[in-house]
């Protein structure tokens, strides 16, 4: 593989802020989507800009990722005939827009996607109360814990600007898809550096994070077990929803759970506390994370987002990406991965899973 | 002068054995309440059948993980209790209710409701991992010496209505006399009138209720007044909502947003290519996704008159912002416009759909 140098002596936002200003002068794009800074400096939005000029306050990696990338995109891009965008995205934001597209809620056709190694990012709710830099590649451990844990941090765009295995100041633009190579070509960048030193690099920490993950997961599991194992788990959930809300693949305007067959006259409910003794309300708090989970693990990419969401401190992030990790497995699917590979709920297959017949 | 069920063994103790003779003698099938989750703390409303669960019950714990209008709703919405039930729930949960029986959302039909002079409720955080416990002791404390405690929601610092409407039942959990439950309807005194304890006539403590107010009051000033939440025109409000994600967790939580489908995630407030265009074009850039004062400032629009200043909204708040202070503040604004109090009388109709020929002529050219 081969990537054109890029000069990073002022840091990698300013880098990738020069880069989406010339991709805007060049027609190489009509528009940039890049997270910037909000006006109170205390976080940072997903901004579409026309204007390189508005781009003075943008980064490409925030310490805190308050709005998933894919979330954005999935808002304006059916609306976007023929416009070109440059969206800079975390790879977790780009693999969730993959998904998106194939689930026909963000249209990529025009968007070409530059994502950059990424180290994770803080928890929201810290970062809001004290502030915070980007987690460092080593030391103490500042990122979420779903973020330490992460095997995916790297590539998923069009175009990656990897900084893994790469001299300070330099980083490299691997075009990774066509859209990427085109990008590059507009601007006039020659990918003609060996990428050989990301490679080696990122496969190294992808192996570490690899056995992270999995005993975070056999340890996740072993808590949860059982329906009181979960239960418990859930046991400060208000019912908020706030985790589907701002999920990147829960795309639905209302809910199944909102919706009229889970409405009941209070007889019902009474009936309910009477078979049980007592009825915890609002009901159906396990439910809900069953049901999303049956609707939505297979594209589950593990951003975290949930998790930064959740008012009673749940680490729902942790949970879903381990339950993910088992029904994509089951699977062998890969979200974010592969545009062409159907999302594995749109397939049937006559022949399958055996295991579970009788 | 009132009558009163004098309650031996405090607050928690007492109450669960009214409501444990109110269960066990069938004059309710159940009882709505808050119930341990665990020794730490932590609470979940639950609606209790078996007199037995009654001793996890937590009578007015200083928690409101839901709020209780939308739990009543939730039960009732969609037809009313037909056997008596009884639901404690706190002044500004029954306002709430009271707001959504008025929308067809609920029905008080067969409840026996026991509210309080409320002392307040702690945030949700100040509940995670155990924070709770250790402050009971200093919150029941301070409740009977008529004092705000501590640490609770700025919403309950500044509430001014911590006395309930049109409960049967009064709990006094303010001031330092003996737990007294002022019976308020007849159905209140039918419903203990089989029961053992003392029925008395009180005049209440006054003084004590008076004494709360007037702290709240100064308190409720200084917010409305002061915070510079609500102040800065749209600026201020800018800034103050720039770091929304978006959640809508505030919406969720409200009593009143009860709308299945939120008019501000529905196909007509998505963005179109015209607009798109023209924001693109005249500003030269758009926040995406778009619309996070528009949401605000529409729900404001929605529920404004009858927000009931519970504090949930911001209770669940990831990014910290103080929702319940920006909307009580417009809230107190609309209602007084209507001299109305949502929540205060069941037939007093909402001002949104009562239409006068006559009337808010100070906004007319």
């Amino acid at each position: 593989m081969k990537g054109a140098r890029m000069a990073t002596a002022e840091g990698l936002d300013r880098a990738v802020v020069d880069l989406a200003s010339r991709a805007l002068k060049a027609g190489a794009a009509d528009c940039v989507l890049m997270p910037v800074e909000v006006p109170a400096g205390d976080s940072f939005a997903y901004v579409l800009v026309r204007d390189a000029g508005l781009l003075e306050r943008a980064r490409a990696l925030p310490p805190v990722m308050p709005v998933q990338g894919a979330r954005a995109l999935a808002s304006f891009t059916g609306t976007m005939a023929g416009k070109k965008t440059l969206a800079v995205l975390r790879p977790c934001e780009a693999r969730a827009a993959v998904e998106l597209a194939k689930l026909e809620q963000v249209k990529l056709d025009s968007v070409t996607v530059v994502t950059c190694d990424c180290p994770g990012a803080v928890p929201l709710a810290a970062y809001l109360a004290d502030g915070g830099e980007l987690p460092a590649w080593t030391g103490e451990p500042t990122a979420r814990p779903i973020c330490r844990t992460c095997d995916h941090f790297t590539g998923g765009g069009d175009l990656h600007a990897a900084t893994l295995g790469q001299a300070e100041g330099s980083a490299l633009l691997v075009p990774l898809r066509e859209k990427g190579s085109a990008l590059l070509e507009a601007l006039g960048l020659v990918a003609d550096a060996d990428a050989l030193a990301w490679e080696q690099e990122a496969a190294k920490l992808t192996a570490t994070r690899r056995e992270a993950r999995s005993k975070a997961h056999e340890e996740l599991a072993a808590e949860v077990a059982g329906l009181s194992g979960l239960a418990q788990f859930f046991g400060n959930c208000i019912g908020c929803h706030n985790c589907r809300s701002v999920c990147p693949v829960c795309y639905c305007r209302q809910c199944y759970i909102d919706g009229d067959s889970w409405e009941a006259p209070a007889a019902e409910y009474l009936g309910r506390a009477q078979n049980a003794g007592s009825l915890r309300l609002l009901p159906d708090t396990v439910l809900f994370h069953i049901g999303r989970l049956a609707h939505m693990s297979l594209s589950c990419v593990s951003c975290g987002t949930c998790e930064d969401a959740c008012p009673a401190d749940i680490r729902v992030a942790q949970l879903f990406g381990m339950v993910a990790a088992r029904t994509q497995r089951l699977f062998d699917y890969e979200p974010g991965s592969d545009a062409e590979c159907a999302v594995p709920l749109a397939t049937f297959k006559e022949d399958e899973l055996h295991e579970v017949e009788a | 002068m009132a009558k009163v069920l004098k309650v031996e063994g405090g607050v928690e103790e007492g109450l669960r054995k009214l409501l444990f003779d109110l269960l066990d003698s069938g004059q309710v099938k159940g009882v709505l309440a808050l119930r341990r989750l665990d020794e730490k703390g932590a609470a979940a409303y639950s609606l209790a059948a078996d007199p037995a669960t009654v001793k996890d019950i937590l009578p007015f714990h200083p928690l409101m993980p839901a709020q209780g209008g939308r739990v009543l709703s939730r039960l009732t919405g969609t037809e009313g209790f037909a056997e008596p039930v009884a639901a404690l729930v706190r002044p500004c949960e029954l306002r709430a209710f009271v707001e959504l029986v008025k929308r067809t959302q609920g029905s008080l039909e067969n409840l026996l409701v026991i509210s309080c002079t409320c002392p307040g409720v702690y945030p949700l955080s100040a509940s995670l991992d155990g924070g709770l416990g250790p402050k009971l002791e200093t919150y029941w404390a301070a409740a009977a010496e008529n004092e705000v405690p501590d640490g609770l929601r700025p919403a309950c610092t500044a509430c001014t209505e911590f006395v309930p409407y049109g409960a049967d039942m009064t709990v006094s959990l303010i001031g330092g006399r003996d737990t007294e439950v002022v019976l308020n309807t007849s159905k209140a005194v039918e419903a203990v009138g089989k029961l053992s304890g003392e029925i008395a006539e009180s005049n209440g403590d006054v003084k004590a209720i008076e004494a709360m107010r007037a702290e709240r009051g100064a308190n409720r000033k200084k917010l409305f007044e002061e915070d510079s939440a609500v102040h800065g025109g749209l600026d201020g409000l800018v800034k103050l909502f720039g770091r929304c994600i978006g959640c809508r967790g505030c919406r969720e939580v409200c009593p009143i947003c009860y709308c299945d489908l939120c008019e501000f995630v529905s196909r007509r407030s998505d963005l179109t290519p015209e607009g798109l265009q023209a924001d693109l074009s005249g500003r030269g850039a758009l926040r995406l996704p778009p619309g996070t004062l528009t949401y605000h400032l529409g729900r404001l629009a929605h529920m404004a008159v009858s927000c009931v200043a519970c504090g949930q909204c911001t209770d669940v708040c990831p990014a910290d912002i103080p929702v319940s202070t920006v909307f009580s503040r417009a809230g107190a604004s609309v209602q007084g416009m209507f001299e109305y109090l949502p929540g205060r009388d069941v037939d007093e109709p909402l001002p949104l759909t009562t239409f006068r020929t006559e009337e808010l002529a100070e906004v007319e050219d």
